[in-house]
């Protein structure tokens, strides 16, 4: 017995070790941040493995916050070369990337990701304005009785919000504060709600923190759920409960139309056209972010960079729009092709 | 010779050392009938030669090896003209990368400058002169100590005690990893969570009845701030570890009862592994397991009988992951339950208890610490598990003392904060830190108490 | 023992036969509190048995169908015009497939009718093409007969899992594209095979031709380096603590850091992965060689738990007759308490690794939750492990995904089972009852 345990720790050792001995530089790109960005990201990158000799780019899934915490922390191999953002980067991040040492950084602006309110094919079809979602999932809202005062929101079916709406409670299953779809659906939807009361647009001129809080926080007693951000998670809980709604972004509806519809939200439908071309109202861009000191080092950098802005990719027969992105209009596509190819790097704000 | 042959060497001398110096033994005692003269067995002066010949040595190639790409960087990179060396620290970095990558033979960036190449060469250079001499180094020094060891086997050379003293030195090394880690721990969180308590002020964080980090994600949405209580969060997680022990705990310890005093052998051994199964089934499915099956069956249930009951439960999340540690009960238990003496059983059924009343009142007392032992370990599972509760119980940090209201817990914040699309020195990612740090506290009071309470009652049946 | 039915002082000083009087009186109801005992004990593991079943229909009803892959037959033409002035490797090997679906239904027109038609056929055809005429260039201008892997939304239709009763805006399909699969299969250029890509290849996009291999590979060298730290660690760790050190106060600090450290949320252990290994000593991102540390420092406590406890329940008794003839200390230990401790010991251990094998949580910090398509060849190679391509493909929008995460747990339990076993089959050797 003895001998057996001995023999196989000692083959378990060498081949551990036989391994290490690949302790090497890095000859691959590394890219962190957003899982927004992630799966439109890997795609590019599984392709420009395939058709390049370069070896396919590792893409870690960390959150916008962590990529750029990971991106911004210097330059050299052992740091990532590219992160992803469903959002732009802050101007106290870009100033800590400066101080580390990341002083050029060129911004890509990628696409449109729609940001959907569905609910399971079995529901009643939701006709929402704005107006009616602030109502619902504000933590504060207008006293329905009239006047101009505050009160902690006291509707509880979306009936109460809005008549025409089914007698149904509301129950909206969405990403947690940390996301940043959550930030998105807050400020396209629900401040855009929260203006068509006249006075709450009058505060942002008088007293904007106040206005930003009223617009931007979420009710907490149950009716709005924080979901995580596994969205397959919420599309197959609003096809067992046909009395939720649900928030995420527009490419896991284009996956799931069988099961789940999309709500109108201020009389449009969530298309890819409606959103491509601006007529649906929530949807924000994407991001990334790429250390102009890599090019030229780590090898294929400007290779990706230049497979991911051809009009086969991004554009709008690209195949990344059949993945659910939706592309920007012509004239961002080449501004940002354009700069991708000067390597202009952005300015911090 | 690559560094893994060469440790393959030092092995094979290592293990060349035991013979000779048993041989050596057996040779100063003249021969088999003699070893009583030898201090210890023979064994002994084998293992002694062999530890001589291989820690130092492979002490050395490992020192070596961890030194060497510094060393041999610094060299090439002195050997570049002033004004590549001048470069700042993250450019030399790339071009050292550049470099290794030339060396290495991978793929390299598009410039092949003829600076490089040279410098490419030099390095590889560089790498097959360290380790020529590495190997030198270490061979020869194992040698010596070979012979200096084997001059030094007498029949009075207390072997046995200078084994045992370097494997003592082992053992408390190997304890001593604890004790690193936990310091790793605490300083890895402490400096982002004193970030976080010069913006939250730490009573703020450790009274406040209010968990909810709606704070803006840029600077320009100024916003609603967030509150930072943690008290919801704390008591969600003592919610949902004392259901899933509730469920984990019993069942637990009844079967690993049954597997060891009732069952048969064939049934022992085949039941035991297949429920160690449910320890490694990866938490996601138990997640989806619990968000898709469980919740909704508790809120139908509860629709039937007028009872408002949330779908992410803290109920369904605590009653699927009590299901995932009960393997951490159960086989745990069942091995020290078998470890008491059957003596002890023999003499309980001789007075003519029953099985179960030997059970419950001669082998649970005597097998009573391991059984805590593997209660807490269930309990630290339970307190450290995230994704089924991401899934099931959600991330709505109500205080509240109902099981069917929906929950979140430490680590569920941590991984939510720590993977947000926030900037990165905001106080919500710096939250998770501090939500970390006193887990690690609160974890920790309850391991004193614990310890405390488990001295006392061993003390009773020892 | 206080419940055992004693002898009163009276009954034993009057008459012999009442003790045995008062034993039948309770015999009853303590054989029922004997059958009652047995049958909780019986309930506890039908339970636990029935939620292993449970999960095991779940997973395998969920997965079974993802080891068979629709494939479509095309009559591939390797034109020699595509192949001249440039290298193989470089030819349009999509045209080439485009070709040859186009040869299928020569009827149709408009560039919209032709994507969709292209859109049955996975975008890995193009590679397998290509793959094809670099084995063998002969191939040039021949036209020979080849499966292709089917879109996932064909094999989805194929095996059931999309409902053709569906009006057409709800369907991934169309149905223009739903005429074309019929007839593909109506003239047997449709059929399921095994998915061999399932276990060749390393993460993809493209739910047909993503496979496991890299993320076995991963997980595989990440569980070597955590079996090989953690297990003799631990086990010295505990046999230090439980023989050999002295009870003090120093000894309580580190029973006291240990039972915590088991309690830490597995994400911390991330984080200290990140700021020890990765920043302070360097060590690469995404390696499995970091995630097996990190992996061993979170096992560690478990096995030192188990191991101690297991050491504990040997009798003194073997002690003091290994002490009684002359043993050392260490001979003590070794020889015989060691021994005798090691099914508990490797209890631990497997439990340790089961969870290890499962853990995605705190290789996040360390970039091991990532896409990642090259297989790794080694332990510093950047790698994902198995539980984190099940949780990445359960977060991803394709229908197929579904399968796919299914079968992939099939996978992880199967090394689970495999790993389990060998283990059991050490216990078995060692454990003895006395």
């Amino acid at each position: 017995m003895k001998k057996v345990l001995t023999l196989l720790s000692a083959a378990a050792l060498l081949i551990s070790l036989n391994a290490i001995d690949a302790m090497s530089a890095r000859d691959y790109i590394s890219i962190v941040g957003s899982s927004t960005v992630y799966p439109f990201a890997t795609v590019v990158a599984e392709q420009f493995g395939k058709t390049t000799k370069f070896k396919t780019p590792t893409i870690e899934s960390t959150g916008s916050g962590g990529g750029l915490k990971l991106f911004c922390a210097g330059v050299g191999a052992e740091h990532p070369d590219i992160t992803n953002a469903s959002r732009a980067i802050k101007s106290s991040e870009c100033k800590a990337c400066f101080e580390n040492g990341v002083k050029e950084i060129i911004e890509v602006k990628i696409g449109y990701d729609g940001i959907v309110v569905a609910n399971a094919k079995s529901a009643p079809m939701m006709k929402l304005t704005r107006k009616d979602l602030f109502l619902a999932l504000a933590k504060d809202v207008p006293d329905p009785k009239g006047g101009e005062n505050l009160i902690p929101n006291p509707y509880q079916t979306w009936k109460d919000v809005n008549s025409s709406l089914p007698n149904q409670k509301i129950t909206v299953l969405g990403p947690p504060p940390t996301s940043g779809t959550r930030d998105a659906f807050v400020e396209l939807a629900m401040e855009a709600g929260a203006k068509e009361f006249g006075f709450i647009k009058a505060m942002k001129k008088t007293d904007k923190k106040r206005y930003k809080a009223v617009c931007h926080t979420v009710r907490e007693d149950g009716a709005y759920v924080e979901a995580g951000e596994n969205d397959n998670l919420i599309v197959q809980k609003l096809d067992k409960d046909p009395t939720a709604l649900g928030i995420f972004g527009f490419s896991f509806l284009d996956q799931n139309a069988d099961k789940i519809k999309g709500a109108f939200v201020d009389g449009v439908e969530p298309t890819f056209d409606n959103i491509a071309d601006g007529q649906y109202p929530v949807s924000r861009p994407l991001f990334f972010y790429v250390k102009k000191a890599h090019i030229g080092t780590i090898p294929g950098i400007a290779e990706y960079l230049k497979a991911f802005s051809a009009e086969a990719t991004w554009g709008p027969d690209g195949y990344l729009s059949e993945k659910g992105l939706i592309p920007m209009p012509e004239a961002e596509r080449m501004k940002f092709a354009k700069d991708i190819q000067m390597l202009i790097p952005m300015e911090c704000k | 010779m690559n560094p893994l042959h060469l440790l393959i060497v030092l092995l094979l001398l290592s293990s060349a050392g035991y013979y000779i110096g048993r041989k050596k033994a057996f040779a100063v005692a003249g021969g088999a009938q003699g070893i009583q003269k030898l201090h210890s067995r023979p064994v002994y002066y084998g293992a002694l030669t062999a530890m001589w010949c291989g820690i130092p040595a492979i002490a050395v190639v490992a020192a070596w090896l961890a030194f060497e790409p510094s060393i041999i960087t610094g060299l090439v990179l002195n050997g570049l003209p002033d004004e590549i060396r001048s470069l700042p620290d993250g450019m030399l970095n790339l071009l050292v990368n550049d470099i290794r990558n030339l060396v290495d033979g991978n793929i390299v960036s598009a410039a092949s400058d003829p600076m490089i190449q040279q410098a490419a060469d030099r390095y590889a250079h560089l790498k097959l002169i360290s380790l020529t001499s590495l190997t030198i180094a270490s061979v020869s020094l194992s040698l010596l100590a070979l012979i200096f060891i084997r001059s030094r086997i007498v029949p009075n050379l207390r072997a046995r005690n200078q084994v045992e003293r370097i494997v003592r030195y082992l053992l408390i090394a190997c304890s001593m990893i604890a004790i690193f880690t936990t310091i790793g721990i605490i300083l890895s969180v402490l400096y982002e969570a004193i970030r976080f308590f010069q913006t939250v002020p730490v009573t703020d964080f450790l009274f406040g009845l209010k968990w909810s980090p709606q704070m803006a994600i840029r600077a320009d949405q100024v916003g609603s701030s967030g509150t930072f209580g943690a008290i919801p969060v704390l008591a969600g997680t003592l919610m949902i570890s004392m259901i899933s022990m509730a469920v984990a705990a019993p069942i637990g310890l009844m079967s690993a009862i049954y597997l060891s005093e009732y069952a048969n052998r064939r049934i022992r051994d085949m039941v035991k592994p297949l429920m160690e199964i449910l320890a490694g089934i990866p938490t996601v499915v138990y997640g989806f397991f619990a968000a898709l099956t469980v919740a909704p069956f508790f809120r139908d249930t509860g629709d039937f009988l007028g009872l408002s009951i949330s779908s992410e439960s803290a109920m369904a999340a605590g009653l699927v992951m009590g299901v995932m540690i009960i393997p951490f009960v159960s086989s745990l238990s069942d091995d020290v339950i078998n470890a008491v003496p059957q003596a002890l059983r023999d003499g309980a059924l001789a007075l003519g208890a029953t099985r179960s009343e030997t059970v419950r009142q001669v082998v649970i007392p005597a097998a009573f610490p391991g059984i805590v032992g593997s209660l807490l370990l269930a309990v630290s599972r339970a307190i450290g598990e995230t994704m089924i509760v991401v899934m099931a119980a959600g991330l709505s940090a109500n205080l509240t003392a109902n099981p069917f209201q929906a929950v979140t817990t430490v680590t569920v914040q941590i991984v939510t904060l720590l993977v947000g699309d926030q900037e990165f020195d905001s106080p919500k990612t710096l939250a998770a830190f501090a939500l970390g740090l006193l887990l690690f506290l609160v974890t920790l009071a309850l391991n004193v108490i614990a310890l405390v309470v488990v001295r006392k009652y061993r003390e009773q049946y020892e | 023992m206080n419940k055992m039915p004693q002898p009163t002082e009276s009954s034993v000083g009057s008459c012999r036969s009442r003790t045995i009087d008062i034993v039948n009186r309770g015999l009853k109801r303590r054989y029922r509190a004997e059958r009652r005992f047995k049958i909780y004990g019986i309930t506890a593991i039908a339970l636990s048995l029935v939620f292993l079943a449970l999960l095991f229909i779940t997973i395998v009803g969920n997965g079974y169908s993802a080891f068979r892959q629709t494939e479509i037959k095309l009559d591939v033409y390797f034109d020699p015009m595509e192949f001249k002035d440039k290298l193989a490797a470089d030819a349009n090997y999509l045209a080439i497939v485009k070709d040859a679906m186009r040869s299928l239904f020569p009827d149709v027109s408009g560039r919209r009718d032709k994507r969709s038609l292209y859109g049955l056929v996975s975008t890995g055809a193009a590679f397998q093409m290509r793959n094809m005429l670099l084995k063998d260039r002969s191939l040039i201008g021949q036209r020979i007969p080849v499966w292709v892997p089917a879109d996932d939304d064909v094999d989805m239709l194929v095996k059931g899992h999309m409902d053709r009763g569906l009006p057409e805006s709800d369907r991934r399909l169309k149905d223009k594209q739903l005429a074309w699969i019929d007839q593909l299969a109506a003239d047997g250029r449709l059929h399921k095979a095994f998915n061999f890509s399932f276990f060749n290849n390393g993460d993809s996009r493209e739910p047909e031709l993503a496979g496991i291999r890299g993320a076995l590979m991963g997980s595989f060298y990440t569980l070597v380096v955590t079996l090989l730290l953690s297990f003799p660690t631990g086990v010295a760790a505990a046999v230090y603590l439980e023989e050999f050190a002295p009870k003090n106060r120093w000894t309580d600090i580190i029973e006291v850091n240990i039972n915590n450290l088991a309690a830490v949320p597995s994400i911390v252990f991330g984080l200290l992965g990140m700021a020890v290994f990765l920043n302070f000593f360097g060590l690469p991102r995404s390696a499995p060689l970091v995630g097996g540390l990190v992996l061993s420092l979170m096992t560690l406590p478990t096995i030192i738990i188990a191991s101690r406890a297991s050491l504990l329940s040997v009798p003194p008794s073997i002690r003091e007759a290994a002490l009684g003839v002359g043993a050392s200390k260490n001979q003590m230990v070794f020889h015989h308490v060691l021994p005798l401790a090691l099914p508990g010991m490797l209890t631990g251990t497997i439990i340790g690794m089961a969870r290890a094998l499962g853990e995605s949580a705190p290789l996040l910090m360390i970039g091991m939750v990532a896409f990642i398509v090259d297989i790794p060849g080694g332990l510093t190679d950047p790698s994902t492990v198995l539980p984190v391509q099940i949780f990445l493909w359960a977060d991803s929008p394709e229908r197929a995904f579904v399968e796919r995460t299914s079968a992939a747990t099939m996978v992880l339990l199967a090394f689970l089972i495999t790993m389990n076993a060998l283990a059991v089959v050490l216990r078995k050797r060692f454990e003895k009852r006395w």
